[in-house]
């Protein structure tokens, strides 16, 4: 008796220690979708992390990039600042990437390209197009405003929230919907599939990888598949930090010319 | 410190095509097969090649490429064909090698970059030191940066109004890497980053000219002679300001974003920097020039607009010495966007108003002299394919008061990391000989170039 009572005790102590590890599965699909957009775009105040890629292209050919990043959000949810600093290869090292980004109008973006000294700013454009040669676009890298599209709840698994996606202006985009599938743990999507409008799977991005760095469930190795013509880009992040305490200034153009490297360098 | 011009082997009397040769056996040996090769080797950590994230500053932080380039007139250029023998039509005939570094000391950065090429148009191995920097942060919010340095700021796409750094035309007109377009300058350069506004000081003790068109590689229109001239008779040897402090150009710029609108006001204290002046005796020299201006950049509708003005104050300041250029207005405006995805459309309006124009015709009724308002539109349609890899790209200049143009179409195919080529042309036409333009029509060619990056 005694001892089944301490069963009962310490289960219930686990429960009430991971209570959203068995919490109720959430019902209204526009909190998911907000609780996954800061999951997957707005961990801590800020962050820095080094990442690579590996792409592949259809003949098997590999392209390689690696930079380092820097993220300071204003607000959860809302704007935020990024800075890429390119190390390879030898044609982008030393550009450096800096983009103000707007949840409700379009970013500011600006590449510095040291040959010229040039800081040339880039015009708004299409988000959905290769971040720097990659299979990855910009808004993989950046986040989509989940306001974009509109979102349905199709299915709650063990695992996952399985949602349904569509563009409400099908015309600013490639896809005519794409599904996502999101981790009920952690909050992160760990599966999007795209479809085009005759309804064929073209694309998908999938999380190979997560960590928990500084108590935060963080993506380290994720990969953008081109199912259409079978290219692919791997990428990795390490050496993540989150809440350095970075203020607006390291976002300027200062850091464009001289970039920050008490930020960017490697911590210890 | 023209670095460029220091180095030249005593080669002259080489014969041209035997060096031609030899470049075209370097191109070879540079094959996509071979390059391709060595590329893929060593592929472990999958596919990476090395521990790429071992360590943060990799063993060997030299870096830079060896490349290929060759390039030739459409037409003859008759003012040139007596120089060299007739076959000997070539405006880029180089295998160069770039090697770079940059590290920490502290927090202090240094950047060394450096050319070292094998010039078949000028004949002679040449040096040209592109970087020699060291930036450090002397009080909080400061940025000094000394040494050799590109210096580039305001708005225009391949037009400057403010921007009086040292510009290099002659590797801009002969298909060398648009880098090339920048010439460096020894400055010293201070920075101050303020919560509204920033300003930059840049000192550069020893005045340096564009590398203008001089009669070397390029032809120019002489007013005196009537036509194109070019060297050795032609060639233009001007001689720089003295070296001293008042000699130094000093530039400024006060900058700030609004709303994600950048503006910013520009001053220049100096020389033109091409020697289109006469002196008494008839030499071409740089005359004094003070430039105020402004510019605006930010987000219109879907796209990019800027605009930029500029008051050129000349030596000349009231017009009527007809050997010494006027003052002029400038202006800019333009705008960019994407059209559809990566199809980027940039167009720009550009005047160049030459102030007390009624003195200049008083002084001198040239049939040569510019037009009071010299204005073109500027063309760039840009698209990339294949991941970026392959990118297509047309320029275009087009003046109607000069009646002339200026075409750059190019395409650039990345093949990998480590190598990518490029081929284009430039070409120049209008119809009158002395125009803007005009004038190097038969400058215009055809470049191809070969890339292998480390």
């Amino acid at each position: 008796m005694i001892k089944q009572l301490f069963t009962t005790f310490v289960a219930g102590l686990a429960l009430t220690g991971s209570a959203q590890l068995y919490a109720a599965d959430l019902t209204d699909v526009n909190e998911i979708v907000k609780q996954a957009n800061l999951a997957a775009y707005y961990q801590g105040e800020d962050g820095r992390s080094e990442a690579r890629m590996l792409i592949e292209d259809s003949q098997g050919r590999k392209q390689q990039r690696q930079f380092t990043i820097l993220r300071r959000d204003y607000e959860d949810g809302g704007d935020q600042q990024f800075l890429v600093a390119f190390s390879r290869p030898a044609d982008v090292r030393d550009t450096v990437f800096l983009v103000e980004k707007h949840a409700g109008t379009d970013d500011d973006r600006w590449l510095y390209l040291p040959g010229l000294d040039l800081v040339k700013r880039i015009s708004a454009g299409d988000k959905r197009t290769s971040f720097v040669g990659s299979n990855y676009f910009y808004e993989d890298v950046s986040g989509r405003n989940p306001e974009e599209d509109t979102h349905q709840l199709i299915e709650t698994t063990e695992a996952f929230y399985v949602l349904d996606n569509a563009p409400k202006d099908p015309n600013s985009v490639e896809f005519a919907r794409y599904r996502v599938w999101i981790d009920k743990v952690n909050m992160l999507p760990m599966k999007i599939e795209y479809s085009d409008v005759s309804d064929k799977l073209y694309r998908r991005v999938e999380v190979l990888e997560t960590e928990t760095v500084q108590g935060i469930p963080t993506v380290t190795k994720s990969r953008v598949s081109d199912l259409v013509s079978g290219a692919s880009t791997t990428m990795e992040f390490r050496f993540i930090r989150y809440d350095l305490g970075m203020d607006s200034s390291v976002f300027t153009e200062r850091s464009l010319r001289n970039p920050p490297r008490q930020w960017l360098k490697r911590p210890e | 410190m023209q670095v460029n011009k220091v180095i030249k082997t005593g080669e002259s009397g080489r014969n041209v095509s035997e060096k031609r040769a030899l470049l075209l056996t370097a191109l070879l040996f540079l094959s996509p097969v071979a390059l391709a090769q060595q590329a893929d080797e060593g592929g472990s950590d999958q596919g990476w090649g090395d521990d790429s994230w071992a360590e943060e500053t990799p063993t060997s932080n030299w870096h830079g490429f060896i490349e290929g380039g060759l390039g030739n007139r459409l037409n003859a250029d008759p003012a040139l064909n007596d120089r060299f023998s007739p076959v000997d039509d070539a405006t880029l005939s180089e295998l160069r090698l770039r090697l770079e570094t940059t590290g920490f000391v502290g927090n202090d950065r240094y950047a060394f970059k450096a050319d070292l090429y094998a010039d078949g148009v000028d004949q002679g191995v040449r040096a040209d030191l592109r970087e020699a920097s060291y930036t450090l942060t002397p009080i909080e919010r400061t940025d000094l940066k000394l040494g050799q340095q590109v210096l580039t700021w305001g708005t225009g796409d391949l037009l400057f109004l403010n921007d009086l750094f040292p510009k290099d035309w002659q590797s801009f007109f002969a298909g060398r890497d648009t880098e090339y377009l920048k010439a460096p300058v020894l400055a010293a350069k201070a920075s101050y980053y303020g919560d509204s506004a920033s300003l930059d000081l840049v000192w550069m003790p020893d005045y340096t000219s564009d590398r203008y068109i001089n009669g070397e590689r390029f032809s120019w229109f002489s007013p005196q002679a009537g036509q194109n001239v070019a060297a050795p008779a032609g060639r233009i040897d001007a001689e720089e300001p003295a070296n001293s402090f008042s000699n130094g150009e000093f530039a400024a710029r006060l900058s700030g974003t609004v709303d994600s609108t950048e503006w910013a006001l520009y001053g220049y204290r100096g020389f033109q920097k091409q020697p289109n002046a006469l002196d008494s005796v008839g030499n071409p020299v740089f005359t004094r020039l003070n430039v105020l201006g402004a510019s605006v950049r930010g987000n219109l509708g879907s796209g990019l607009a800027n605009a930029e003005v500029a008051l050129h104050m000349a030596e000349d300041n009231d017009g009527s010495d007809p050997y010494k250029p006027n003052s002029q207005f400038r202006f800019l405006i333009g705008y960019e966007r994407e059209l559809v995805p990566k199809l980027t459309l940039g167009l720009q309006y550009y005047l160049e108003q030459t102030l007390d124009y009624e003195a200049l015709n008083a002084a001198s009724p040239s049939p040569y002299n510019p037009e009071e308002y010299r204005y073109l539109y500027t063309t760039r349609l840009n698209y990339r394919m294949w991941q970026d890899n392959l990118v297509w790209s047309v320029f275009a200049f087009y003046s109607p008061s000069d009646d002339d143009y200026y075409l750059r179409p190019s395409v650039s195919y990345r093949y990998s990391d480590t190598l990518s080529f490029d081929l284009g042309a430039n070409v120049f036409g209008g119809d009158k000989a002395h125009t803007f333009f005009g004038q190097f029509e038969d400058a215009s060619n055809l470049y191809g170039r070969v890339r292998y990056a480390f």
